[in-house]
């Protein structure tokens, strides 16, 4: 029997169809992808199964037994976990407290907080988390967020486990050890579904592979009997430019052009008033890419808003070319794209001028400046087509488009919009920080060539990245940043193994 | 307003971020509340009907009548797009109260003390009465952006100062009309501070064609202008802003200073309108029902108007309850009600979202 089923589970949203007629079976016991790009339904579908969404048509099956369509209430009661990829924590209470939260154990109203700690430190050695129950969640890593996460379904006894996008925002060592859990879990007997774009991990640890393209379920493969440029091509329907994830920069390096930014012994404080950059040496010039490789949180976040202007320099020198000195020849891709980049409840193509909003080719001038609106209509529709952003209605709000889909309107927004603009001036520094993070592969190879463009046209590039594929795919040159330092500078297309070497080796003995 | 038609995005990026659902939604909870309070009114067993006929006519049945109404909804629209205006920069301005009453000191001082010709008095008393609202909103917004000190908690404040301020020193001592008969209060202001009247038969005056063209210039700012952009950029989300270049600690201050001006012209409105001078009582509460108002008219310049308009009309209207029996606080009550149920819009957005695809197309 199968542990869970979709049967011809369709959903639309007023026009719009998520998802398309999706049969699905898995066993007890499998562990299977779901791929797909950004908007082909991967999280529709299994937001269906969870019940967050009611089918328009269709139903979900557990161990043979159709679930009341639309009830999350059901699904936990069947026993069907969801790791979202944001997470859905509480982080001013423990581990332990998040973990029961909404079952809690006790009796009447009391709160049996010793029973919800054994319960959790009990889950927690079985499979080799080693987290301390009473630990601040506010306190613990991304990683270690999510192993609250995959303890909280666990702990409600799931058995089918969804996990949307895992290892999105996961170091390359904290996937491998994510990947190990879902072998662990698995062989336990557990189910469990995996939504990923990255297709070298899902052929790691998948049994089988569902491809998804525009709402419909094109192909179930076995994952051993594919490849992932196979699963590329199911996916875009065509093949795809292997440039994307292949190694090397692509095309001969150009001859660096003249400098863009100089930092010489840079020391800055971070969020919480500790220090982030510890002396940073670099050097940027125009017409080259730079990627930045490093552990989450050595100091990259840091060294990229330093670079923008957004976090105050506290020691050493910082300078900046004078082609660099207006704040409109600079493009900042932000790492956290809804708190930095975007104003969710303004519509997308609001968020496409904003920043470029009082560039001449937008604004009217009259008693005071009136913004042109058939100037940023056009900029608009423009921006949307030449990104494929989809939605394509500039005049929803942002927050109605999906995580990918609003990493395009940034990207669109800073390095296409200035050239387009008249009077403004060139791009001399782009900055982005995880530019391609949750977009599926066409996406990715769309954002990879735009920010090779705009290295051609002569801008000083900076991408920090924690996927080591793009960290070598992009950089003309690559540094490692680890314990809020440049710890080493290594060429174009350097070895993955090298590079894991001198973030982990450094890293770790600065973090002491 | 904005063109919903279209499909492509030719027009008016900027009016269509207005989206026309909120309004559906204040219609139906002022509606509801309308209904309530019908209900209310026999329950309590007395003549609900005879009360709504007496109400309606107060407000809109005569030309006295719709002069009362436009008084109050000229000052309710000044507070409302007061609130309102706040809300845009994503400031809660509780402290319309303090600077309404700030304003209507300063129009009273103003057309007392100035000797102006007739077409200057009434726009340099009104600008005294900005200046005079503005100054409490500001040092709100100074605390705001310099100290961190939440909105909230400085203009309560801030309206207690002001309250007693003027209430419990100004008007009973240095501003206190000299020889005057009455305890307190100040001097009659010039007659070439009165605001001009439009109909011999009524009291409706300059002050609602003043409110409209200050709620067109409000939509205007918002919906056209580069910096009304910027302050909604910073009312949705003020990190993006920052990085997005927008000074943010300005944009704060100008929507404050605003916010605090508007309520300001409301009391001027008031007091060179009808009162003529500032009266030892003044109690008016119309800068706490500019939060409602803001709240029924769902942040829309224009929206705003229309619920001035309602509030206007119930204020009015509500002295004529009396006359069949019916105490006037359920005016009050009605317009408690619009406030709670927009308030719980979600209970109604459901329903207006099937209604809607029933139609056979998207709210948006």
């Amino acid at each position: 029997m199968n542990a869970l089923e979709l049967v011809g589970v369709s959903k639309t949203f007023g026009d719009c169809v998520a998802c398309e007629d999706v049969s699905l079976a898995v066993r007890k016991g499998e562990v299977v992808a779901v791929v797909g790009e950004n908007g082909a339904g991967k999280s529709t579908a299994m937001s269906v199964v969870c019940g967050l969404y009611k089918p328009t048509r269709g139903e979900v099956r557990v161990n043979g037994r159709a679930l009341e369509p639309g009830s999350t209430r059901a699904a936990i009661a069947a026993g069907i976990g969801m790791v979202h990829q944001h997470f859905m924590l509480v982080p001013p209470l423990t581990i332990a407290e998040n973990v029961a939260l909404g079952a809690e154990p006790g009796r009447g109203p009391i709160f049996d907080r010793k029973k919800a700690e054994d319960a959790v430190a009990k889950l927690s050695k079985d499979l080799g988390f080693g987290l301390d129950p009473r630990q601040l969640v506010a306190d613990c890593s991304v990683a270690t967020q999510q192993r609250v996460e995959i303890l909280k379904v666990l702990y409600r006894g799931a058995d089918v486990l969804i996990l949307d996008e895992p290892t999105a925002v996961l170091a390359p060592a904290e996937a491998e050890a994510l990947l190990g859990t879902v072998r662990t879990l698995a062989a336990e007997g557990k189910t469990i579904i995996i939504i990923s774009h990255k297709l070298r991990e899902v052929l790691a640890v998948a049994a089988r592979v569902a491809v998804m393209r525009r709402g419909k379920l094109i192909a179930t493969v076995e994952a051993s009997k594919t490849t992932a440029s196979n699963l590329a091509t199911l996916m875009v329907g065509a093949g795809v430019d292997d440039g994307a994830h292949g190694a090397g920069a692509k095309g001969p390096p150009k001859d660096r052009g003249e400098r863009v930014a100089l930092l010489r012994g840079v020391r800055a404080v971070g969020d919480r008033g500790l220090p982030a950059l510890k002396g940073v040496d670099l050097e940027l010039f125009a017409g080259e890419i730079v990627t930045v490789a490093g552990v989450d949180g050595n100091g990259q976040t840091e060294l990229a808003e330093v670079l923008t202007g957004l976090r105050p320099v506290g020691e050493g020198t910082f300078e900046l070319s004078p082609a660099a000195s207006s704040r409109d020849a600079i493009a900042h891709i932000p790492e956290d794209r809804q708190r930095r980049g975007l104003c969710l409840s303004l519509t997308v193509g609001e968020n496409l001028a904003l920043g470029r909003h009082r560039a001449k080719g937008l604004t009217k001038s009259g008693l005071v400046e009136l913004v042109d609106a058939s100037a940023r209509a056009k900029l608009a529709s423009d921006l949307i087509a030449e990104l494929d952003v989809r939605p394509t209605d500039a005049s929803l709000p942002a927050s109605s488009l999906s995580g990918g889909n609003q990493q395009k309107v940034i990207v669109a927004r800073e390095l296409l919009a200035t050239p387009r603009l008249p009077g403004s001036p060139k791009l001399a520094l782009v900055v982005a920080v995880q530019p391609t993070r949750g977009l599926d592969l066409g996406a990715i190879a769309n954002v990879h060539a735009r920010l090779r463009e705009a290295r051609d046209a002569g801008a000083a590039v900076l991408v920090v990245s924690l996927d080591l594929d793009e960290v070598r795919a992009l950089g003309d040159r690559i540094v490692v940043m680890a314990g809020g330092r440049v710890v080493a500078e290594l060429p174009a297309g350097a070895d993955e193994a090298v590079i894991g070497r001198h973030m982990l080796a450094d890293g770790d003995a600065a973090h002491g | 307003m904005a063109d919903q038609g279209g499909t492509q995005v030719t027009k008016g990026l900027s009016a269509r971020s207005f989206s026309t659902r909120p309004g559906v939604l204040s219609v139906l909870a002022v509606a509801s509340a309308l209904l309530v309070g019908f209900i209310a009114i026999a329950l309590a067993g007395k003549d609900a009907s005879g009360g709504y006929t007496r109400m309606i006519e107060g407000a809109f049945g005569s030309p006295a009548a719709l002069g009362e109404t436009s008084i109050k909804t000229a000052v309710l629209t000044c507070t409302g797009l007061s609130v309102g205006l706040a809300f845009v920069v994503g400031l809660f301005n509780i402290g319309a109260e303090g600077q309404f009453i700030a304003g209507a000191l300063a129009a009273a001082v103003a057309g007392h003390a100035l000797r102006l010709p007739a077409p200057l008095h009434v726009p340099v008393a009104l600008l005294c009465a900005a200046a005079a609202g503005a100054l409490p909103a500001l040092v709100a917004a100074w605390l705001k952006v310099q100290r961190g000190v939440h909105e909230v908690i400085s203009t309560i404040m801030l309206n207690w100062i002001v309250i007693y301020w003027v209430h419990d020193w100004l008007v009973v001592g240095p501003l206190r009309a000299p020889g005057a008969i009455s305890v307190s209060g100040t001097a009659q202001i010039q007659a070439t501070a009165e605001l001009p009247r439009l109909l011999e038969s009524s009291r409706l005056d300059v002050g609602l064609p003043i409110a409209i063209t200050l709620a067109v210039m409000a939509w205007l700012l918002l919906g056209r202008t580069v910096l009304g952009y910027e302050m909604r950029a910073v009312g949705a989300n003020p990190d993006a802003a920052r990085v997005a270049g927008i000074p943010v600690a300005r944009r704060l201050y100008l929507a404050m200073g605003m916010s605090g001006a508007l309520s300001g012209i409301g009391g001027a409105l008031l007091i060179l309108g009808t009162e003529h001078h500032y009266p030892g009582v003044f109690r008016t509460g119309y800068g706490f029902d500019g939060i409602a108002v803001a709240l029924v008219g769902s942040g829309h310049p224009l929206g705003v108007l229309a619920a001035a308009l309602t509030f206007g009309g119930l204020r009015a209207g509500a002295t004529r309850l009396q006359l069949v029996g019916i105490h006037p606080s359920f005016a009050e009550l009605i317009q408690g009600l619009a406030v709670l149920f927009v308030a719980t819009r979600a209970l109604f957005a459901g329903g207006l979202d099937r209604v809607a695809a029933r139609l056979g197309r998207r709210p948006s």
